[in-house]
C-alpha cells in the first residue's frame, strides 16, 4: 500500500460560508420589589420585546430573582456563560448591557495584538538562508 | 485509453449517489408534504380509522394517513426481522418460530411504544414544535427558509433511538439527507482535486461528512441534547437514548460484502477497487445490523440443539464472531450527525435542490480540511520514480542545493529533485536522506494536490435552468501503484 490515509475532521470557520450567532440564550432576572431592579422592569415592560424581534437566533427567558440585584446572563454556543449585573440602570443602559451579551462569541476577552489571525500559511513564505544569491561578505 | 482507469473506478460511487437521491426522493415525496404533521397526529392519537372527508383535499389527507398507519404498524424491529426472515434463513420454519417468540418478548415487559413502565409517547407531539423558543431561535439561527415549518425542524431532532415510529423519528430525513451531503462533498472533492489518490478522497469524504464532522457542525449550531427522550422534553432538544442501538436505513451506498465475518475476524485485507465498489461512501464495509446478528446467532443455536449444523456453522458456533455493539460515545456522534444531515434532507424537501446545495456548500464544505496533512507515505522516493516513468519524464534525481553546518550538531541540507532540467521539488532536512525524501513527498504532494482552480464546474450546476450543456472535467487515471 503506497499511500495511506492520516484520518482528520474538517474545523469550522464561522462566518465563512454560514455565520451562526454564538449566543443562543439570554436569561433576564429580575425582582418585583427591590429598588435596583426599576430600571429593568421597565426594560422588561418597554424595551424587550423589541429586542427579541430584532434577534430571533437567542432563546430568551425572564424570571423573577426575589430580593437579589437584577442580572443578564448569556449562553454561548460553546458552552459557556456570560453574566452581567445590571442593578440601578436605566431601560436603555440595560439595552446596551444586553446587546453587548448577544453580540459576545462566548470566548473569554483578550488583548488582541495583530491585526489579522489567520490558519492559512503565510502567501509570501518565510524568508530561507538556502535560497537566493548568497551574501557576498 | 490511458486514463479510463481512474474514470472506471470513480463514476459507480458518485452515480450510486445520484440513484439514491432520487430513490430516496421517490420514497419521502410522500411524506413532508405541508400540512402532514397535522394528519400524523391525527393517526397516532386514533391508529385505527382516519375519518374520511367529503372534499378532494381530505380524500388525499386519508390516504397519507393509511401510508401513516401502515408504516406505524410496520416499526423497525419487524422490518429487521422480516429482512433477515428473507434473506439468512432457509428454514421457513426456524425463522417463524424466532419470529413470534420476538414479538412474545418485545411485547410482555414493554406494552408502551416508549419502552418505560410510565404511559406516554416516546417523542413530543408534533403540534408542541410551535410553542417551543428553543426550537423557534434554532431555526433562525440555521437562517431557514420559512417554507421549512417548525414541526419539520422538530421531527428533525428525533433520533431513531428516541422514537422508533418511522413517522415520528428522522431516519428518512437523515437517509436524504445523507444523499445530498455525500453527492455534493464527493462531486467537490472528484471535481476540484482530479488527481486525489482513492484513499485520500475516501478520508476526505469522511473529514468532511463523517459522523464526527456532522456532530461538530451540530454543535456548533448550538443544539443541545435532552437528558432523556420523552413526550414531555422540549422539543428544540435533540433526543437520543446512548443504550440503544440506531437503526439508520443501511446500505444507502455499497453492498454487504459476502466474506464480512472474515474481514471481521481475521482483518482481510480491501483492495481500493472493492471498496469502490462494494463498501460504503467513506470506504467502511457496510455492516449487518445488530438486530440481524442477534437473530442469526439464536437461529444457529436453535440449529444447533436439533442437529442440523453444515460444517461451516458448526465452525461458526464453536468460534463466533463478536458483535459490532455501537458505544455510547459512537451513538452520540451518530444522533447528531444525523439531525445534521435530517435539516439537509428537510431543506431539500421543503426549499428545493439550489437551496439545499447551498446549505451543504455554507456550511459543510465551507469548513476547513487540510489535505496536503493527510497523506503518508511509505516508499515516497519509489513512487516518485514511479510516477515519472509512467508520465513520460526522465528519470528523477535528487541534487543538494545548499547546505550547512554539515558537521555540526545541526545541520540542515536543501534537497531538489530534478527530472532533465526540471526542478519538480525541493525539501529539507536535518540530513541528507531526509531531506530527499523530503522531497520526493513535495513532489508528490503537488502532483496529488493538482486543483484545475476554485471556478471548477461541478456536475451538479447542469441542473440549472439555462445551463450550458456539460463539458467533461478533467479526471486523471489514479495513483501510481508501487
Amino acid at each position: 500500500m503506497p499511500i495511506k490515509a492520516i484520518p482528520k475532521i474538517s474545523k469550522g470557520q464561522n462566518g465563512l460560508g454560514a455565520f451562526i450567532l454564538q449566543c443562543r440564550k439570554l436569561d433576564f432576572h429580575y425582582c418585583d420589589w427591590a429598588g435596583s431592579s426599576v430600571g429593568m422592569n421597565g426594560f422588561i415592560k418597554s424595551v424587550l420585546p423589541k429586542f427579541a424581534a430584532q434577534s430571533p437566533q437567542v432563546e430568551i427567558t425572564v424570571s423573577p430573582r426575589p430580593k437579589r440585584h437584577p442580572h443578564i446572563i448569556g449562553h454561548y454556543v460553546n458552552g459557556k456563560q456570560k453574566a452581567i449585573c445590571v442593578k440601578n440602570m436605566e431601560p436603555l443602559e440595560i439595552l446596551k448591557k444586553a446587546e453587548i451579551l448577544r453580540n459576545a462569541s462566548g470566548e473569554k476577552n483578550k488583548r488582541v495584538l495583530k491585526a489579522v489571525t489567520s490558519r492559512n500559511p503565510s502567501v509570501r513564505g518565510i524568508w530561507s538562508p538556502y535560497h537566493g544569491k548568497p551574501l557576498v561578505v | 485509453m490511458p486514463g479510463s482507469r481512474r474514470t472506471q473506478l470513480r463514476t459507480p460511487s458518485v452515480f450510486l449517489k445520484l440513484r439514491n437521491t432520487q430513490l430516496a426522493l421517490g420514497l419521502l415525496s410522500l411524506k413532508l408534504s405541508p400540512g402532514a404533521h397535522e394528519e400524523v397526529t391525527d393517526s397516532r392519537a386514533a391508529p385505527q380509522g382516519p375519518a374520511g372527508g367529503k372534499d378532494d383535499d381530505d380524500i388525499n389527507i386519508t390516504k397519507r394517513c393509511e401510508i401513516g398507519n401502515y408504516e406505524d404498524n410496520n416499526n423497525t424491529t419487524s422490518y429487521f426481522l422480516h429482512k433477515t426472515n428473507l434473506k439468512q434463513y432457509s428454514a421457513a420454519g426456524t425463522a417463524q418460530a424466532l419470529y413470534e417468540d420476538y414479538q412474545n418478548e418485545s411485547e410482555s415487559p414493554n406494552p408502551n411504544r416508549n419502552g418505560s413502565q410510565f404511559p406516554g409517547l416516546p417523542s413530543p407531539p408534533p403540534h408542541r414544535a410551535l410553542e417551543s423558543a428553543k426550537l423557534a431561535a434554532l431555526h433562525a439561527r440555521l437562517n431557514l427558509s420559512e417554507r421549512l415549518p417548525l414541526q419539520s425542524l422538530a421531527r428533525c431532532l428525533v433520533d431513531s433511538t428516541a422514537d422508533e415510529s418511522l413517522q415520528f423519528n428522522n431516519t428518512h430525513l437523515a437517509f436524504l439527507g445523507r444523499t445530498i451531503v455525500n453527492y455534493h462533498v464527493s462531486e467537490y472533492l472528484v471535481a476540484k482535486y482530479p488527481r486525489l489518490p482513492m484513499e485520500i478522497v475516501f478520508a476526505a469524504m469522511k473529514g468532511y461528512a463523517g459522523n464526527r464532522a456532522l456532530y461538530a457542525i451540530a454543535r456548533q449550531w448550538g443544539v443541545e441534547p435532552a437528558a432523556a427522550p420523552g413526550e414531555e422534553v422540549d422539543p428544540g432538544l435533540l433526543q437520543f437514548d446512548v443504550k440503544k442501538t440506531g437503526t439508520e436505513l443501511d446500505a444507502a451506498v455499497g453492498y454487504k460484502r459476502k466474506e464480512l465475518d472474515k474481514i471481521i475476524k481475521f482483518k482481510f485485507r480491501r483492495g481500493i477497487s472493492s471498496r469502490v465498489v462494494f463498501d460504503d461512501e467513506f470506504g467502511d464495509t457496510v455492516s449487518m445490523g445488530e438486530h440481524e446478528r442477534i437473530l442469526e446467532r439464536q437461529a444457529l443455536e436453535w440449529r444447533a440443539q436439533q442437529g442440523i449444523l453444515s460444517e461451516d456453522e458448526m465452525i461458526q458456533m464453536e468460534d463466533p464472531v463478536p458483535l459490532e455493539i455501537e458505544t455510547a460515545e459512537d451513538r452520540k456522534f451518530a444522533s447528531y450527525a444525523n439531525f445534521s444531515r435530517a435539516v439537509v434532507g428537510a431543506v431539500f424537501l421543503h426549499s428545493g435542490r439550489e437551496v439545499a446545495k447551498n446549505f451543504v456548500r455554507s456550511h459543510v464544505l465551507s469548513r476547513r480540511l487540510d489535505l496536503e496533512e493527510m497523506f503518508s507515505f511509505s516508499r515516497p522516493t519509489r513512487e516518485l520514480a514511479k510516477l515519472c516513468q509512467r508520465e513520460g519524464f526522465e528519470r528523477p534525481v535528487a541534487r543538494i542545493l545548499s547546505e550547512t553546518g554539515r558537521l555540526s550538531r545541526t545541520p540542515v541540507f536543501v534537497v531538489g529533485i530534478y527530472s532533465g532540467r526540471d526542478r519538480l521539488s525541493e525539501g529539507w532536512g536535518p540530513s541528507i536522506e531526509h531531506a530527499r525524501l523530503t522531497a520526493a513527498m513535495n513532489g508528490l504532494k503537488s502532483w496529488y494536490l493538482y486543483s484545475p482552480g476554485d471556478d471548477v464546474r461541478m456536475p451538479s450546476e447542469t441542473y440549472d435552468e439555462n445551463a450550458k450543456p456539460w463539458t467533461p472535467l478533467y479526471v486523471d487515471m489514479g495513483e501510481v501503484i508501487v
